[in-house]
Parts: structure tokens; C-alpha cells; sequence
């Protein structure tokens, strides 16, 4: 509880000094933290708003007139303490769209349910075993009347309104609203400042300690998601995520909203930002589709 | 001398089927009836397939002929933006619900909603009179406005190089 509450102080200590001293090292030189302190908060590296930096990607889309590309560093995974390598740009409809939390929600929702198959199943009192036969006569008894041993009144009869068999979630969400939550989740990490570019996912060793004390030193977060583009990954990476549990790569395919909620920190390589800039700007000049965009189209992106 | 035979007869008959099959028209190989394959037509077939994505207007100076007019190249300096739809149109959209309620739906507005609110309310209030009440939803940057305004509206915009 008390390591608690010095993390807490600490980093609400950390975060009047990061708004007093804009653009310097977020922490004083004399403010000493004690070693055991859990999450310390993050010092920000000053986010690149000189225009003087040479710029080392350009967005290959057009940019609107009254938009200004979003941009960020690029880094490199070759050593530990490498410096970043530049500035990249990212286009303003991928990488800064207005933040809807609520389609974020809808989009995460529908990840989780749509693929849902609930399996219960109950018996009704048609296929509870047995009252077929009335108990006892309707009149006479002075017990109450009773049509079968089985109705949902009994004990060990059937259920009235239970699950009846596998039912479905199945519901798609419209392919905009998921193509702008794809956008949201991508502008919401830069904006938390989450996001990081790499040029490529070349390490030197597969060493996975290699890679968790890299991702502890830059403070990355406690997970972190690699994307890329294709089907070939160079063989350390892939060593080294296989058996990690916080560290995971993915095709840039496969780059869907839960996965960027799970995991703190999201790293893309540049091949990976221009194909999702690729994919998710077409939805915006797109014609509504003539026939399943499974088909083909020339010029489907 | 029984198997010599039935070899004899195998070999007979299976140069029977080769001359046979050589010789029928229906199952000689393309090439050896005098078709010559070539896939330089699928162009015709690629020619019909349709394009996924709107193309960009073509430069006009103006008004186009059919009255459609281009956004101004600069963006005009106001503290809104109003994009053009992706048929590159302004996005002013009438609405009626219960077959007597119209309203006007703005769509699109990117920065200060408020001010645009305030500029269509003054605009209004010099067209009719009376100040119409707007609905401002800022999450999803519309202005929904009680009244048929979608002409006037539209104009306006186009005046001002939305």
C-alpha cells in the first residue's frame, strides 16, 4: 500500500514537472526516486514540432489543404540506446481522426461477440426423460392437478425458457465503422504516445532478454505489439516472440482493434504504416461496392 | 502362344484407339486442328472490369457545365472546415421525419462547430427572420437545423470555397 501511494506521488510529482518544464528532461536532476518504485512515469522525449528536422518519410497519399501530416520519430531496434534515426510523417486521416471513443467500444465489441458460439442448452419438459403419463386423476385426490411429472413446476422437470441450443452472436458491423475504429485505435496510440516507428525488425541476437530489457530501457510499457507487413520475418525476432507472452508480432493483416487495446505499446515498420495508410485511405474515396469487393476490381488497393 | 496372342491383340487394339483418337475430329488436340491459342484478348475482358475508386474531378475554373463548382484550392480562413463528400459535393442533406418535421443536416465540420453555429444562426436570422434552433453534436461534427435550409445553405458554402 505504501509502495502504492509513492507510486502515485511519484508520478503526479513526474507529471507537474513535465507540464512546468516543457520540452527539457521531464524529472528534475534532484528529485531521487527509491529503486523498488513500481511504474514510474514515463519520461516523454519531446515530440518532434521543429520544422527544421529533414523528414524521412512522406505520406504517398495527398493530404488535405487545411491538414498538416502528424509525425513522429523512427526508431531503431539494432541496439539498446540507439538514438532515433529521424522523422517520419503520418498522414492526418489515419493518424489523427476525432477521437469517438464509442465507435472504439462498438468496434471492440463486436471483436468479441460476433465470433461467439454460446453452447448451452437446456432440456425442455418435451425432452426431460419420462411424463408422458398425468400422475394422478385431475378430480379426487385433493392433491393439485398435474399433467405430466416433467412441466417446469417439478422438481427435476424441465426448464421453462432455458438456452436452447448453440445459438449465435453473429452481427457485422458496417465495413466503414470498422475501418474508422482501425483509424481511432491507431490515433489514439500517437496521441498517448504509444506508437513507434521502426525502420525494420533487424536485432542482433535472439536473445528474448535482449528484446524485454531494449523495451524496459525505452519504456515502452509492459507489452508491446510488432507489426509487419508480409509473410517473411527475420528469424531473431520471431525467436525471440515466440515464447514471450507480452511481446507479440503480427502481420499488418491481421492488426485489428483488441489486439491494440491489449497490448500498452504498438510498433509498426514503415513497410507496415504505408500499407495500412494504403488500405485505410481507400475506404474514403471508395464507391459502394457493385458486386463483393472479394472480386476483382482494377484497382482495388 | 495363348499369351503371344492376347499381347498381339493388345498392342492391335490400343493402336487402333491411338488412330482412332487422331483421326475423330472431336478429340483431336486443339493445336493439331488448326485453333492457335492466345490470351492477348483477355484485355477485352480486363477493359469491363470496373474501377473501385471515385476519381478526382477534372480541373475546372468555375462552375463546371453542369453547375457542379470545385472547393476553392486554398481552404478559406475560418476557424471551421467543411469537407466535400466523397462525391465531392457539399454535404447540406435535407430531412423529414413524421412526414412534417424538416430539418437541414450539416455533416462533415471539422474545428470550431460553435462558431459555424453561430454564423449559420446570423445567416438564417438575415434570410427569414427568425433565429431556427440547431441541434450542434460535436463528437461527430454535425448541425442539424429545424427548416428546409439545404439550398440556401448550400450556396452559401459554395460562396465561401467549402
Amino acid at each position: 500500500m505504501f509502495r502504492a501511494t509513492l507510486a502515485i506521488c511519484g508520478r503526479t510529482v513526474a507529471k507537474r514537472f513535465i507540464s512546468s518544464l516543457s520540452g527539457e528532461s521531464a524529472l528534475p536532476s534532484n528529485l531521487r526516486l527509491p529503486p523498488n518504485l513500481i511504474g514510474v512515469a514515463p519520461q516523454k522525449r519531446a515530440f518532434p514540432s521543429s520544422s527544421d528536422l529533414p523528414v524521412l518519410r512522406r505520406c504517398e497519399a495527398d493530404i488535405p489543404a487545411h491538414l498538416a501530416p502528424a509525425q513522429t520519430w523512427l526508431e531503431s531496434l539494432g541496439s539498446r540506446d540507439s538514438e532515433p534515426l529521424g522523422v517520419v510523417d503520418l498522414h492526418p486521416d489515419v493518424f489523427s481522426v476525432p477521437l469517438r471513443l464509442d465507435i472504439l467500444h462498438a468496434v471492440e465489441v463486436w471483436q468479441r461477440n460476433f465470433k461467439r458460439i454460446s453452447h448451452a442448452k437446456v432440456k425442455s419438459r418435451a425432452e426431460v426423460s419420462g411424463g408422458g403419463r398425468k400422475p394422478w386423476n385431475q378430480k379426487g385426490s385433493g392433491r393439485a392437478r398435474h399433467g405430466s411429472i416433467r412441466s417446469p413446476l417439478w422438481r427435476g422437470g424441465g426448464v421453462a425458457h432455458g438456452p436452447r441450443g448453440p445459438s449465435s452472436y453473429y452481427y457485422m458491423l458496417p465495413m466503414k465503422v470498422r475501418v474508422q475504429g482501425l483509424k481511432i485505435a491507431l490515433t489514439a496510440k500517437l496521441a498517448q504516445d504509444y506508437l513507434h516507428i521502426v525502420d525494420s525488425l533487424e536485432i542482433p541476437t535472439p536473445d528474448p532478454h535482449y528484446l524485454l530489457d531494449l523495451v524496459k530501457h525505452r519504456q515502452w510499457g509492459d507489452s508491446v505489439l510488432i507489426v509487419d507487413v508480409g509473410d517473411e520475418f527475420p528469424q531473431n525476432i520471431l525467436k525471440v516472440t515466440e515464447d514471450m507472452k507480452t511481446v507479440n508480432i503480427i502481420p499488418a493483416i491481421g492488426l485489428n482493434v483488441h489486439s491494440m487495446l491489449k497490448h500498452e505499446s504498438l510498433v509498426l515498420t514503415l513497410e507496415a504504416v504505408k500499407f495500412l495508410e494504403k488500405k485505410l485511405l481507400w475506404h474514403d474515396v471508395r464507391y459502394a461496392p457493385l458486386y463483393p469487393f472479394k472480386l476483382p476490381y482494377s484497382d482495388l488497393p | 502362344m495363348s499369351a503371344s496372342v492376347r499381347s498381339m491383340s493388345l498392342t492391335v487394339c490400343r493402336a487402333a484407339t491411338v488412330a482412332y483418337r487422331a483421326f475423330n475430329p472431336a478429340t483431336r488436340s486443339l493445336r493439331s486442328r488448326g485453333f492457335i491459342e492466345s490470351t492477348e484478348e483477355f484485355r477485352f475482358v480486363e477493359r469491363l472490369v470496373p474501377p473501385s475508386r471515385i476519381p478526382t474531378p477534372p480541373k475546372h475554373e468555375g462552375p463546371a457545365p453542369s453547375g457542379w463548382i470545385p472547393p476553392s484550392a486554398t481552404p478559406p480562413s475560418l476557424p471551421y472546415m467543411i469537407r466535400r463528400s466523397r462525391m465531392h459535393n457539399v454535404p447540406v442533406y435535407s430531412d423529414i421525419k413524421h412526414g412534417n418535421q424538416h430539418s437541414t443536416l450539416l455533416r462533415k465540420i471539422e474545428g470550431d462547430i460553435w462558431a459555424l453555429n453561430k454564423d449559420v444562426k446570423e445567416f438564417l436570422l438575415g434570410l427569414t427572420g427568425k433565429e431556427p434552433p440547431t441541434q450542434v453534436n460535436e463528437i461527430t461534427g454535425t448541425i442539424r437545423i429545424k427548416g428546409l435550409f439545404d439550398k440556401e445553405l448550400k450556396d452559401r458554402l459554395l460562396k465561401k470555397g467549402f
